[in-house]
């Protein structure tokens, strides 16, 4: 029994150590944006592997989730006259919630696992270690950028995921079940307030950014430098972002839309 | 091309993408391409009920959006609902001062708005008249209630 | 030995004290002391296991001791403010067992990044020195291959190239000789010998390889248990009484350091006897 107790014990010290490693890493990184104004070929470069990288995935999954949501919203929408209504149905559950959230769970999958993998590599061939003793400090010159690589691209990618899908829906709904153009747009321009709806998933989209890449980064930082250790690593930041993802989301939605 | 400049075309690529992205999310999508941001004046008038009208529903003169309700409370005084309208700042001074408001609703189960029919006065509205004359909304239940009541009538 | 024994007026490059390290509840290190001299090749020898890597991170102020200084240059590492560990760290070269190359970048990218790091140095300046320090490695005609084209030894040279690329005042090798084919041993040997003669850099060698180790070395503290428990110049080291550093040297199979994991008996084990 007590073996029970300090087994808990221990398990919950190491949480909380590791969170607080996790928070002077993000607070070390922060203190990187300086480096990153300096010399913005940082960012650039990562941007590129974070964000651009994601961009077909993102691209084809927005289409095809805007085009099932139009056939299945016409097909409920239609049983009591409600067509006109498809617009604002597919775009406000776009802009809401499958905009932001399946693009940041794609995120994880696609840049965040690599992001672990990466740093979790570089660290079990001490690259980073390499670097600490070029006097380089990895966490400003490695991780910082990436860090706001992602942060700066998961907002660009849920628009991108949410024009899309906004697109896709249009294309079933006008394209093949003859949804009226006019009432369409007209439905979706009088349902969705900017303020309300745009503006709210674009800072969903921002707050699961951040969480992802953190996430990601601290997992790789913070791996057991083997082989096993990486790909444990890759699969947690996977599952974390995921539960984070989706628990931040019904906080935010709480929050917001009350 | 060098490896360099293929990123940077790339990354810009996406920037502008995104950007393009949100764009179309606020003009396209959202109702910030159509709403109007100028200057407004407002106006109240008082209803009896006002059925389901919200903050932000359009004012109509004959169909056309001429502002929209920015506020409504309950008077306990005299037991009415007060309705703040912001109206357009270029129609300060066009609407006579008798004009009639009423809560309409937007096809069958839509959304509800007020409309106003102009009166013949030579006075205008202004910033923080009222509209003397107004017409609730019409509640279902009162409705269908009223028009048992006068079948029943008609019977007898 | 007369070599080592030379009164120095100059304090040693590298001083440690009642250094003690532990990981978890083991010590690593119980009581340190060992002193690096300038301008010298000192060998840090002993069985795998006992943390001689750790005693370059040490140094190198990336980990920090339980106990006991580190003195680097005059300079308490572990005392230092983080600007003043880099400042320090600039003049300390590290060649890990690995590498340690950046994988996303070319040869010459690898040995450019100090100097792009730390130093304003114009694009053409760069490529001259960059171009000379592979030269020295001999490694000029490799300088657009990625590391994943190198094999070990060329990786370990032009991260050799790289550590150089500073003019650092020492460098710390760190298993130079693991895993390299009797060519690329002859050439880092030589490398090595070569900078630390030619170019005045102190090297400190952690290995655990006799032969070659002994052979470029000038000076060798033998460490096991976490203590340091011989030192001296490679000849006294062959002729020491010791009988620990016998084994090590010699590589004998048993002796304190036992063959047998310690175990029960092999007929109680065998047998299954109640112990």
């Amino acid at each position: 029994m007590i073996g029970f107790f300090a087994k808990l014990g221990g398990w919950g010290l190491q949480a909380l150590t590791r969170l607080g490693r996790a928070h002077l890493l993000l607070l070390s990184m922060m203190r990187g944006l300086l480096e990153i104004l300096r010399r913005p070929r940082l960012l650039l470069d990562q941007v590129f592997s974070v964000g651009v990288l994601t961009i077909l995935i993102i691209a084809v999954a927005g289409l095809f989730v805007g085009m099932v949501l139009g056939l299945q919203g016409f097909y409920i929408l239609s049983r009591f006259g409600g067509e006109t209504a498809l617009g604002l149905m597919v775009a406000a559950s776009l802009v809401r919630e499958l905009g932001p959230v399946l693009t940041a769970l794609l995120f994880a999958g696609r840049a965040g696992s690599a992001l672990t993998a990466e740093i979790g590599l570089m660290k079990a061939t001490e690259q980073l270690s390499g670097l600490e003793m070029m006097a380089v400090n990895p966490e400003h010159r490695v991780l910082a950028p990436r860090f706001f690589a992602g942060f700066l691209s998961v907002p660009l990618l849920a628009a991108l995921f949410s024009m899309l899908g906004v697109m896709g829906g249009w294309m079933v709904g006008g394209g093949m079940l003859s949804v009226d153009q006019g009432a369409f747009w007209n439905g979706m321009q009088n349902g969705i307030d900017f303020r309300e709806d745009i503006i709210n998933g674009v800072i969903k989209s921002v707050v699961f950014g951040f969480v992802c890449t953190w996430i990601a980064i601290f997992q790789g930082y913070d791996c057991v430098p083997t082989s096993e250790g990486v790909s444990r690593a890759t699969t947690r930041t996977v599952v974390h972002s995921s539960l984070a993802v989706l628990g931040l989301d019904f906080v935010l939605t709480a929050l917001m839309f009350s | 091309m060098n490896k360099k400049t293929v990123i940077e075309i790339w990354v810009g690529v996406f920037m502008a993408l995104g950007l393009v992205a949100l764009f179309f999310l606020a003009m396209q999508v959202s109702n910030l391409g159509t709403a109007y941001t100028g200057e407004t004046f407002d106006v109240n008038a008082r209803f009896d009920n006002i059925g389901g009208l919200k903050v932000k529903a359009p004012v109509t003169i004959a169909g056309v959006e001429v502002g929209r309700v920015t506020g409504i409370r309950y008077d306990a005084e005299d037991f009415r609902a007060v309705v703040v309208m912001g109206i357009q700042e270029q129609y300060l001074e066009r609407i006579p001062e008798d004009s009639f408001a009423k809560i309409l609703t937007a096809g069958l189960l839509g959304e509800q708005y007020v409309g106003l029919d102009p009166g013949g006065s030579e006075d205008t509205l202004a910033e923080g008249s009222e509209i003397a004359v107004t017409q609730s909304a019409l509640v279902l239940e009162e409705v269908v209630g009223q028009f048992i009541f006068g079948k029943a009538k008609e019977g007898t | 030995m007369s070599k080592a024994e030379n009164i120095d007026p100059t304090p040693p490059l590298v001083r440690i004290r009642g250094l003690r390290f532990r990981r978890g509840s083991r010590w690593i290190f119980d009581g340190v002391d060992m002193d690096i001299p300038r301008g010298k090749v000192t060998a840090i020898m002993g069985p795998s296991g006992t943390g001689k890597t750790t005693l370059l991170k040490l140094i190198g102020g990336q980990l920090r001791p339980d106990e006991g200084t580190v003195e680097v240059d005059g300079e308490n590492v572990h005392a230092l403010k983080t600007p003043d560990l880099y400042r320090l760290r600039m003049r300390m070269g590290m060649l890990f067992q690995s590498g340690a190359l950046l994988t996303d970048m070319s040869v010459f990218e690898n040995v450019a990044f100090p100097l792009r790091e730390h130093t304003g140095l114009t694009e053409s300046m760069i490529r001259k020195l960059v171009l000379l320090k592979l030269e020295a490695v001999g490694l000029r005609g490799a300088r657009d291959l990625m590391p994943s084209e190198l094999s070990g030894g060329m990786a370990r040279r032009v991260a050799l190239a790289r550590a150089i690329a500073l003019d650092p005042m020492m460098i710390m090798y760190d298993e130079p000789f693991t895993g390299q084919d009797p060519i690329s041993m002859g050439v880092l040997v030589q490398l090595i010998r070569r900078l630390n003669d030619a170019a005045r850099i102190s090297s400190v060698v952690v290995s655990h390889d006799v032969t070659d180790t002994l052979r470029i070395a000038d000076q060798v503290h033998v460490i096991s248990n976490g203590r340091v428990v011989e030192s001296g110049s490679p000849a006294q080291l062959q002729e020491s009484g010791g009988d620990w550093t016998r084994q090590f040297i010699q590589g004998l199979p048993d002796g304190p350091v036992p063959f047998h994991y310690p175990a029960a008996s092999l007929r109680e084990d065998v047998l299954e006897l109640p112990a």
